[in-house]
């Protein structure tokens, strides 16, 4: 088995030209435990994670821009990170996975319950990816296709995420519910990001996503547009308790029941939503 | 492959197999056992190292990911003079160990809290400790430890 560790996005791309059967590895903490028991056994291994382009994160005139090999811990901690990536990055595993696990590990994985992939989908997050030939630009909601599956090419590499500056002008949030508090992957997930007007506090904007409901992660474009042009008050809140657990596709697995899935997706989004609002004061929703 | 890094301060060069765990490399090749595997899939926090000052779970972290870095294991933390950490000592003095398999674990993931947060929280501490499992169950004291430890390091600070 071989190891590389490219030093630029060019010496990983070549890299991966001449070993078309190596595996990239960022922070390796999902990939080790499949390599440790057996279930993958890559040629070799391309190490993403010392690449400085992609653990960098800047802005241009028009984005955001986060490397692919940007660590959870990172994101949980950067202040111009919108707060539904940011807490979804600081739920992700223990302290210890989130020294080492990345962006681009997160999403290129792609479980359904991944927790930074709702945040980048209520984000209009776009991927770059590159390969030696070409390099395109994919939606975050075009890129997964189903469980672990995802528009990734061989050859390609995830370079970096981004998202219009704008996104950073509205409220966003982030819930998760897993069968404990730390170090536990989501039976359900919710992101939400919005902007409400000023006097009236009605939704002008609304993006509602939600994780580990369907087999990629998915928006919940009924329940926005049902929304839309609301104020947030209990009837509002009630009613979106009521419908959200009809809106998703889940399935019974180890971690919880569909059943579950449907019953608590509804009071996830709501505390979401209070999450994004309740910093500003501007969450009307009371406690429940 | 070939890495290089520094272990406690000394500098090693070895020669790995890349697929190999850098827990197995610390252990078994480094003979610091003082690092646990415990569930080996990242979720008990017992192989708890600092990789240039973070903590990182060394049964999810292949051994080539050392090279160039700067490991800290909880064989690092006494003094040169045999003294011990402020944490160790604060472990044993709040009985804050039962089993011990999970203490250097513990240990580790609390030295990397207060590297950065001097005075921390109860919650800091929750936190920092939210990926170390004791199943003795004995978290109080461990909390306390840290607390205490804290303090006496805030102690030794004024007093210098």
């Amino acid at each position: 088995m071989y190891y590389c560790i490219p030093r630029t996005v060019n010496e990983a791309l070549q890299t991966v030209a001449e070993h078309p059967a190596g595996a990239f590895i960022a922070g390796g903490t999902d990939l080790m435990i499949l390599i440790s028991e057996g279930l993958k056994k890559p040629d070799g291994l391309i190490d993403l994670s010392r690449i400085e382009d992609l653990r960098a994160i800047r802005k241009d005139e028009k984005f955001l821009i986060l490397g692919s090999a940007v660590t959870m811990r990172q994101l949980a901690r950067h202040e111009d990170i919108p707060l539904c990536l940011r807490m979804g990055a600081s739920q992700v595993g223990s302290p210890q996975i989130r020294s080492v696990a990345t962006l681009g590990g997160n999403i290129c994985n792609a479980s359904p319950c991944g927790d930074t992939l709702p945040g980048l989908l209520v984000l209009d997050a776009e991927f770059l990816l590159k390969s030696l030939k070409e390099e395109r630009r994919v939606k975050a909601k075009d890129f997964f296709l189903s469980p672990k599956k995802t528009a990734l090419r061989t050859g390609e590499i995830l370079v970096e995420v981004r998202f219009p500056l704008i996104k950073l002008t509205g409220s966003s949030g982030f819930a998760k519910i897993g069968q404990r508090r730390g170090q536990v992957i989501s039976q359900v997930n919710a992101a939400v990001w919005c902007t409400l007007e000023k006097e009236s506090g009605v939704l002008s904007d609304l993006r509602i996503a939600a994780g580990s409901v369907a087999p990629v992660p998915l928006e919940l474009t009924a329940l926005e547009e049902k929304l839309l042009g609301k104020v947030l008050d209990d009837e509002t809140i009630e009613g979106v308790r009521q419908v959200a657990g009809e809106l998703i596709a889940p399935i019974t697995d180890v971690r919880a029941t569909e059943e579950y899935r449907r019953a608590v997706m509804g009071s996830l989004i709501v505390d979401a939503l209070r999450s994004a609002l309740e910093a500003s004061g501007r969450w009307k929703g009371g406690n429940k | 492959m070939k890495i290089s890094f520094r272990c406690n301060g000394k500098p090693m060069q070895l020669e790995i197999s890349p697929e190999t765990r850098a827990l197995d490399v610390l252990r078994d090749t480094l003979g610091l056992t003082g690092v646990k595997e415990g569930c080996g899939k990242g979720e008990c926090g017992a192989c708890t190292v600092l990789v240039d000052g973070l903590p990182v779970s060394s049964c999810l972290l292949p051994a080539a990911k050392l090279e160039g870095t700067e490991v800290l294991t909880i064989e690092g933390l006494r003094k040169p003079d045999g003294s011990l950490h402020p944490l160790q000592q604060a472990f044993l003095d709040e009985g804050a160990v039962q089993c011990g398999f999970c203490t250097p674990g513990m240990i580790m993931s609390a030295k990397a809290l207060l590297d950065e947060t001097p005075r921390p929280q109860v919650e800091d501490i929750e936190e920092a400790l939210s990926g170390n499992i004791c199943r003795c169950t004995g978290y109080g004291k461990i909390v306390q430890a840290v607390m205490r430890a804290a303090e006496k390091s805030e102690e030794g600070r004024h007093d210098g």
